[in-house]
């Protein structure tokens, strides 16, 4: 799946055309409706959405105010500030033209699809499936970063706690130090303790690993590679 | 199964030894309790059975550990896998994998077993936890029993001839440790597992256990019955105190033989009129409060009223709702619909400020508050915080315990001994309601009597509020004024202790089970019983 949003991703950039790239995250978001992983990583989806809506209003925002002027039909013109002569073609202010405009949301949107098939990516298929399929010689990394990653939703989560009861205690903004200190008493002993756990059940013992459920390409998967391609394509040559 | 020969161990920072000269056997089959108070050395004792002591955490040991024939001074743990599975205290924190079966393969995975062999093992490992529903999962999002059992599962995977367990129910409300405990209780039945478990709560486990290992504070050990340990212990479930008011000339572990002990009593003793305490103004009123994450909803529609004065606590399985009603009090969470006010005042109108001088809020961690370097620096700068004279938290804190040293860094400070500092830090501003988050867990009964005790007083003295969310039945036998329960969101019982622990038999606490139908809940009553019939 993964290699199927690449491809989708890659097809997108190449085309550089907005209104497939809008297509792309249609695409994306019936397949993660239809297909996605129940937990943590569904909500990535999302959040790549709102992350890219976030970068379309600042490019449109940069676009309107600073900018290379590019000839066109002008919609309205900003008063134009004189910055200045050491910072020669930057412009703040000016005439706004149409495809000054809709130049850069092109871009932006580009961008934005990008960031939302990765998200979705992310969605359908959590990013520790995607380490178990890597090659056996950068399995050791691998195991190292599912084990980072699935300790994050608790740090986060520790953090919140700790802030909270400080602000309970006393009712000011707790300081980062104050937070910081249990924070870093309580990560040590979690890491001693997944340490200590991880020993006990043989890790690192043996120099061969073997994977549980090791993956394999089914029709399915070979279904979708094909259909990026060809979507991929049409986009690039349409 | 399990053979000590003279073990001794020595940290080289501590100034005391933890186990001093452990001579003795476990059989196979066997489920053995290990006890003894807070840091005396009930977790080093089970992580010595696998070697983790003093491979993994250093340490000097004399004397030799067998396990199954083999010795631990020359296994590394890993080596061990195969034989001894440990089980330790939180164990969402030992987990690598973020699904339930990646999870319980993980450790074959390491030992490359081949893929159809471990197809094989994870089915029959979530057969025997009764987990097949919940294989893919995530595994924080399962409940604190679920992610138990994950990790009993994990162990029991490997085929161990050795369970190891620290404290697997001091997290978890009374029936989701029942389940746990059956569950043990069948693996060594019917697979003749040797369980070794580490808790506290001895009232849930004592029924279960063939043997007890006793550590004293000295590191010297004894190994025995249950009956001969706990006649010598000074750390005893509510059962064993019970017997002993009562001069039974036998102590029973079980119910039933504390109940055939006790019929006699049971017929002949009078009711006592419960104490009538007379309160104050309600503190804190809540009406018809719905708190909503999303689609879920997490309180609906509750109402309660505290009193000045009054203890209560709030019950419930994890995820019912307790927390959820404690943010919205203490005012961190929206409601979304309802109101909460405390002395007469919304919630929502109180400055950050003001609302940390009306309401004491000891958290589920009470390390989560400390962050200086002293227990002297702590109190200094709750003083500071509260606008109040120099040394009167520490004041307080030597009320309270009298044997800490101010210099003492706040970590090496035992689990009683940190919750006693953080109340008093909490309690220095004399705020009007007091709300404690599971503060038992971790805490041996000396430690629990204590806190109990000194909660009594400040209710009584200073007509504090206070309101403790807790799974621990017999503090609230113990304690409480009223009970609180809430399930799924809603609250289903509100009334009287006495009333809404007897009317489930699964909170019942001990004494109860062992006396009922009289209503009794604890010791202090049957007592107060027999005192009346004598006179």
């Amino acid at each position: 799946m993964w290699i199927f949003f690449i491809v989708l991703a890659i097809g997108v950039v190449a085309s550089g055309n907005s209104l497939h790239a809008l297509g792309a995250i249609f695409l994306a978001a019936v397949i993660v409706q239809f297909k996605g992983e129940t937990g943590p990583w569904r909500r990535s989806f999302r959040w790549s959405l709102y992350a890219g809506l976030y970068l379309l209003a600042i490019r449109l925002f940069t676009s309107i105010v600073i900018g290379v002027p590019i000839p066109g039909t002008t919609i309205f013109t900003l008063p134009r500030l004189s910055l200045p002569s050491w910072l020669p073609g930057i412009r703040i202010g000016g005439p706004v033209t149409l495809e000054r405009v809709s130049n850069s949301l092109q871009e932006a949107v580009i961008i934005a699809a990008v960031i939302a098939l990765f998200g979705a990516a992310n969605s359908v298929t959590s990013p520790h499936k995607l380490l178990r399929t890597l090659p056996a010689h950068v399995y050791q990394i691998s195991v190292a970063l599912t084990i980072a990653t699935s300790i994050v939703p608790q740090f986060i989560s520790s953090i919140a706690r700790i802030r909270e009861a400080q602000v309970l205690r006393n009712g000011l903004r707790p300081r980062l130090s104050s937070i910081a200190v249990p924070l870093l008493e309580e990560s040590l002993t979690r890491s001693a303790h997944l340490a200590e756990s991880m020993e006990s059940r043989g890790y690192g013992l043996s120099r061969k690993r073997s994977k549980y459920r090791p993956f394999s390409f089914s029709i399915i998967d070979i279904y979708f590679l094909i259909s990026a391609a060809i979507i991929s394509s049409v986009m690039v040559l349409a | 199964m399990i053979k000590f020969s003279g073990v001794s161990l020595l940290y080289p920072q501590a100034r005391r030894t933890v186990l001093d000269s452990l001579t003795c056997e476990i059989a196979e089959g066997e489920m053995v309790l290990v006890m003894g108070h807070t840091g005396s050395g009930k977790s080093s004792l089970l992580r010595l059975v696998n070697g983790l002591v003093p491979h993994h955490t250093g340490g000097i040991l004399a004397g030799e550990i067998i396990v199954d024939g083999l010795s631990t001074r020359t296994l590394r743990p890993g080596e061990l896998a195969g034989i001894v599975g440990i089980v330790g205290q939180n164990p969402i924190d030992g987990f690598v994998a973020d699904t339930v079966e990646e999870e319980i393969a993980f450790g074959m995975e390491s030992l490359n077993f081949a893929p159809e062999l471990m197809r094989k093992r994870v089915e029959e490992a979530l057969d025997q936890v009764g987990l097949a529903h919940l294989r893919d999962r995530t595994i924080a999002t399962l409940s604190g029993g679920e992610q138990q059992r994950v990790a009993i599962a994990s162990a029991l995977v490997m085929h161990p001839k050795v369970l190891l367990l620290d404290e697997p129910t001091s997290a978890l409300d009374p029936i989701a440790a029942e389940e746990i405990l059956a569950l043990l209780h069948r693996l060594v039945h019917d697979l003749s597992i040797t369980v070794i478990i580490a808790e506290h709560r001895l009232e849930r486990v004592i029924g279960y256990v063939d043997r007890i290992l006793l550590i004293e504070e000295d590191g010297k050990s004894h190994l025995g019955l249950p009956e001969e340990i706990l006649t010598m212990s000074n750390l005893v479930p509510p059962i064993v105190k019970l017997a002993r008011a009562l001069h039974l000339p036998d102590i029973g572990t079980s119910t039933r033989d504390v109940r055939r002990a006790t019929t006699q009593f049971r017929e002949s003793l009078p009711d006592v009129a419960a104490p009538v305490r007379a309160f104050g103004a309600p503190t804190v009123v809540a009406e018809n409060v719905t708190v909503q994450y999303q689609a879920k909803i997490a309180l609906s529609n509750a109402s309660l009223t505290l009193h000045s004065g009054e203890i209560t606590a709030l019950m419930g399985r994890n995820g019912a709702g307790k927390s959820s009603l404690i943010r919205s009090i203490v005012g961190v969470q929206k409601v979304s619909a309802g109101k909460i006010s405390v002395n007469g005042k919304s919630i929502s109108e109180y400055s950050s400020v003001e609302r940390a001088q009306l309401i004491g809020y000891v958290p589920q961690e009470p390390g989560d508050l400390l962050f200086r370097t002293s227990v002297a620096q702590e109190c200094v700068a709750a003083d500071i915080e509260s606008h109040l004279s120099p040394g009167t938290t520490l004041a307080l804190l030597h009320e309270n315990i009298s044997a800490i040293d101010p210099q003492t860094h706040p970590r090496d400070l035992s689990e009683g001994q940190r919750l006693a500092l953080v109340l008093s830090i909490v309690l220095a501003s004399q705020p009007a309601l007091l709300i404690l988050d599971e503060p038992t867990r971790g805490l041996d009964y000396e430690a629990k009597e204590r806190l109990a005790v000194y909660l009594r007083a400040i209710a009584d003295d200073s007509a504090t509020t206070v309101l403790i969310a807790t799974h621990d039945v017999e503090l609230v036998a113990e304690l409480a004024d009223r009970t609180i329960f809430l399930a799924d969101g809603d609250k289903v019982a509100d009334g009287s202790t006495i009333d809404v622990l007897l009317a489930s038999p699964a909170f019942a606490p001990q004494v109860a089970k062992v006396m009922s139908p009289r209503r009794w809940l604890t010791v202090g009553d049957v007592l107060k019983s027999q005192q009346l019939s004598s006179e």
